[in-house]
C-alpha cells in the first residue's frame, strides 16, 4: 500500500471507526435503560401512577372491548372525554330497549376500560350481568356464568378502586340479595367499613348474618349499629324482631335441645308459616341435629315458598347431593353452580336431573 | 457549542414563524380554556374531567407540535439544499443535529409552558367551584383528593416535557432517515406503539402460554420501545398520590437517557446520508 492510499483511507477507517463505536453505544445505552426503566415501572405501580387504561389487559376481553380501549390509547390523553361519549352512546341504547342489553353491556365493558377510575360504569356494568341479563336466560347454568361475570367485574373495579367504599358495598349487596351468600356478603361488607362510608352498611351486615342465619352475630352487629346511632330505627325494630321471635328457639338449639328448638320456632311458624327467616332457621336447627332429611324438606318448602329465596334453594342443591336425592333443573340455584365452580368441585348431579 | 447554540436560535425562530405550529398552539389553548364546558359529562367528577381533558391536551398538542416541527427539520434543509451551506461552514453534523434538537426543544418548551399557564389559569379559576361539588357528606368519603394537587400538575406537566423531549429526538431521527411525510408516519407509528408498550410484555409473559420465539420477539420489542405511557402522571393526581422528588428523578433520568439514545441513532444515520 502506497503512502497516499493510506492517507486516503484513514479518514475511512476513523468514520467506520466511529460507526462502530457509536452502535456499540446504542447497544450499551439499551441494555443501561433496562434496570431503569422496570424501576421507573416498578414505582409507577407501587405508588398507584400507572395509567389508567391498562392497554395490557386487551388480551384478557372479548374482541368488542378490545376496540375501546385501543381508540381510548390512539386518543391519547382524552381516555376521560372517550368514556363520557361512550356512556352517552350507552344510555341511548338502553332507552332504545332491552333488545339491545348485549350491546349495552359491551359498550359498559369499553368505558371500564377507558376510564377505571370512574366508579358508576362498574357499578353498573356488575349490576347488568347480576341482574338484567341473568333474568334474560331461563338456563341456570348461563344464569350461573351471568352472575359470576358481574361478581367479576365488580371486583376488578375494586382492583382499580380499593380506597373507597361503593365498590365493596355495590359487591356485597350482589352477594347479599342476588346470590344469598351472606358469608361473602358480610365479608365484602366488612371490607367496606375501612373507609368513610354511610350508616346502613353496618346494618347490612346484621342483616346478612341474621339471614344465614347467625343471630348472636347479628344482634352483635346490630348493638353495634345502636351504639354507633342511637336514632337508628331500624336497627332497634330489627333488635326487637330478632330477641322475640326467634331468639328463644336460637338458644334451646346452642344448649343441644333441639326438639325443644323447633317446637318454640314452630309457635311462631304457626302463626307466620311463610316467615323465611324462621324457616331458616328451622332448617338450620335440623341441620344441627344432624337430620339432614329434615332439613331437606324444611329447604324445600322455603324455596317453593319463594322463587327469590336462592339461600334455600341452594340449601337444597347442596343436601339433595349430600343424600344422594335426584334434583330437578328447576331447583338448581345459580348461586350453587356458581358456588360450586368457585369451590372447583365436580358437581353431581343425577344423570335425569340434567334432562 | 457557539455554533450548536446559533443552529438552536435559528431553528427556535424559525419555528415560531411556523403558521401550522402556531395554528396547534392557538387551537390547543382554545381547547384547554374550554375544557370545563365538558366537565358535565361527568356529573360528580368534574374535577377529574377537568384535569383529564387539560393535561390530556397540554399531551396530545405538545406531541403535535414536537412531531411536526421535529420531522421536517433535517430533511427540509436537504430539499431545500441549504443545509450545503451550513454544513460547508465549520459546522458539523454533530453539531447541527444537536442545535437542531436543542432548538425544537426550546420550541416545544414555551409551547408547553403557554399550554401550562393557560391551564393553570382554568384550573384555578373553575376548580374550586367543581371542588365545592364533592359530596359533602363526608360519610360518604371524598370522591376525589385533593391534596398535593397544585404541585403534581406541576410535576405532570414537567414530564410531559420530557415525554416531548424524547419525541422530539424520535422526530429528527425519523428526519434523518426518511422524507417528512414518511417520517410523520413512522413517529407517530412508534408514539402509539411505546404508549402501548405494556401490552408486548403480556404478549411476551410465559404464563400466557406464549411460544418461545413470540416471548423472544414480544420482549425485544418492549426493551427497545420507548415507554411513553410512563410519562403520564394524571393517575397520581386523580388519587392525590404525593409524587417524590426521586421518583421524578428516575422518570426524567429515563427521558434523558432514551433522547441520548434515539438522537445517537440518529446521527449515526445522518452520518451515512449523501446530502
Amino acid at each position: 500500500m502506497g503512502r497516499s492510499e493510506a492517507a486516503y483511507l484513514t479518514p475511512m477507517n476513523r468514520q467506520r471507526g466511529k460507526q462502530v463505536l457509536g452502535w456499540v453505544m446504542v447497544v450499551v445505552l439499551l441494555v443501561v435503560i433496562q434496570p431503569l426503566a422496570k424501576l421507573v415501572d416498578y414505582n409507577r405501580t407501587v405508588l398507584g401512577m400507572k395509567s389508567p387504561t391498562s392497554i395490557t389487559r386487551i388480551v384478557d376481553f372479548d374482541p368488542t372491548a378490545i376496540s375501546g380501549v385501543v381508540m381510548g390509547a390512539a386518543l391519547g390523553g382524552f381516555q376521560g372525554v372517550a368514556a363520557s361519549m361512550l356512556w352517552i352512546k350507552m344510555e341511548e341504547l338502553w332507552d332504545s330497549g332491552k333488545g339491545t342489553w348485549l350491546a349495552c353491556m359491551q359498550v359498559m365493558r369499553d368505558v371500564t376500560l377507558l376510564d377505571p377510575h370512574w366508579l358508576e360504569p362498574w357499578k353498573i356494568l356488575g349490576w347488568h350481568l347480576a341482574y338484567n341479563l341473568y333474568v334474560e336466560t331461563k338456563d341456570p347454568a348461563q344464569q350461573a356464568i351471568y352472575l359470576a361475570k358481574g361478581l367479576d367485574i365488580l371486583k376488578e373495579g375494586i382492583s382499580w378502586n380499593p380506597d373507597t367504599y361503593e365498590l365493596y358495598t355495590e359487591l356485597g349487596w350482589t352477594y347479599f340479595d342476588k346470590v344469598r351468600d351472606y358469608e361473602n356478603a358480610t365479608k365484602w361488607f366488612r371490607a367496606a367499613l375501612q373507609f368513610p362510608h354511610p350508616e346502613y352498611i353496618e346494618r347490612m351486615i346484621a342483616h346478612a348474618y341474621e339471614r344465614m342465619p347467625d343471630l348472636d352475630r347479628a344482634l352483635d352487629w346490630y348493638d353495634y349499629c345502636l351504639k354507633r346511632y342511637p336514632n337508628d330505627e331500624t336497627a332497634k325494630g330489627a333488635t326487637t324482631t330478632l330477641r322475640l321471635r326467634y331468639l328463644p328457639a336460637w338458644r334451646l338449639m346452642q344448649a343441644g335441645q333441639y326438639d325443644a328448638a323447633i317446637a318454640k320456632i314452630d309457635d311462631y311458624l304457626t302463626a307466620e308459616p311463610n316467615g323465611m327467616i324462621a324457616l331458616h332457621i328451622k332448617a338450620h336447627i335440623y341441620e344441627q341435629a344432624g337430620r339432614d332429611d329434615k332439613a331437606l324438606e324444611v329447604w324445600t318448602l322455603a324455596a317453593r315458598l319463594s322463587a327469590m329465596d336462592v339461600e334455600a334453594k341452594r340449601k337444597v342443591a347442596e343436601l339433595s347431593a349430600k343424600l344422594g336425592r335426584p334434583l330437578s333443573a328447576q331447583e338448581l340455584a345459580p348461586s350453587f353452580l356458581l358456588e360450586q365452580k368457585e369451590k372447583a368441585i365436580p358437581l353431581a348431579v343425577p344423570q335425569h336431573a340434567k334432562d | 457549542m457557539q455554533a450548536i447554540y446559533r443552529v438552536a436560535a435559528a431553528t427556535f425562530h424559525e419555528a415560531w414563524r411556523r403558521r401550522f405550529l402556531n395554528a396547534i398552539l392557538v387551537f390547543a389553548v382554545l381547547i384547554i380554556g374550554s375544557s370545563w364546558s365538558l366537565a358535565y359529562l361527568q356529573p360528580g367528577a368534574e374535577l377529574k374531567l377537568l384535569i383529564d381533558i387539560g393535561l390530556g391536551s397540554i399531551r396530545f398538542f405538545g406531541m403535535l407540535i414536537a412531531i411536526f416541527l421535529g420531522v421536517r427539520l433535517i430533511s427540509d434543509e436537504i430539499e431545500k439544499r441549504t443545509i450545503h451551506t451550513i454544513l460547508t461552514k465549520p459546522v458539523t453534523r454533530a453539531q447541527f443535529l444537536l442545535g437542531k434538537f436543542f432548538g425544537s426543544l426550546a420550541t416545544v418548551f414555551s409551547n408547553l409552558a403557554l399550554m401550562g399557564i393557560a391551564f393553570y389559569a382554568v384550573f384555578a379559576f373553575k376548580a374550586p367551584g367543581f371542588m365545592n361539588k364533592q359530596p359533602t357528606d363526608q360519610s360518604a368519603g371524598p370522591a376525589f383528593s385533593t391534596e398535593f394537587i397544585y404541585a403534581n400538575i406541576a410535576k405532570a406537566i414537567g414530564l410531559t416535557f420530557v415525554e416531548m423531549m424524547v419525541v422530539t429526538a424520535l422526530a429528527i431521527m425519523a428526519s434523518t432517515l426518511f422524507s417528512w411525510i414518511m417520517a410523520v408516519v413512522f413517529t407517530f407509528f412508534i408514539y402509539f406503539a411505546g404508549q402501548a408498550a405494556d401490552f408486548f410484555k403480556t404478549l411476551g409473559n410465559p404464563q400466557r402460554g406464549t411460544g418461545m420465539f413470540s416471548q423472544v420477539v414480544f420482549n425485544t420489542v418492549y426493551g427497545i420501545l420507548p415507554h411513553f405511557e410512563v410519562f403520564d402522571m394524571r393517575e397520581a393526581i386523580l388519587k392525590g398520590t404525593y409524587v417524590g422528588w426521586d421518583v421524578l428523578a428516575q422518570h426524567v433520568g429515563l427521558g434523558v437517557v432514551y433522547t441520548v439514545l434515539i438522537l445517537l441513532v440518529g446521527y449515526l444515520a445522518f452520518m451515512n446520508r449523501e446530502v
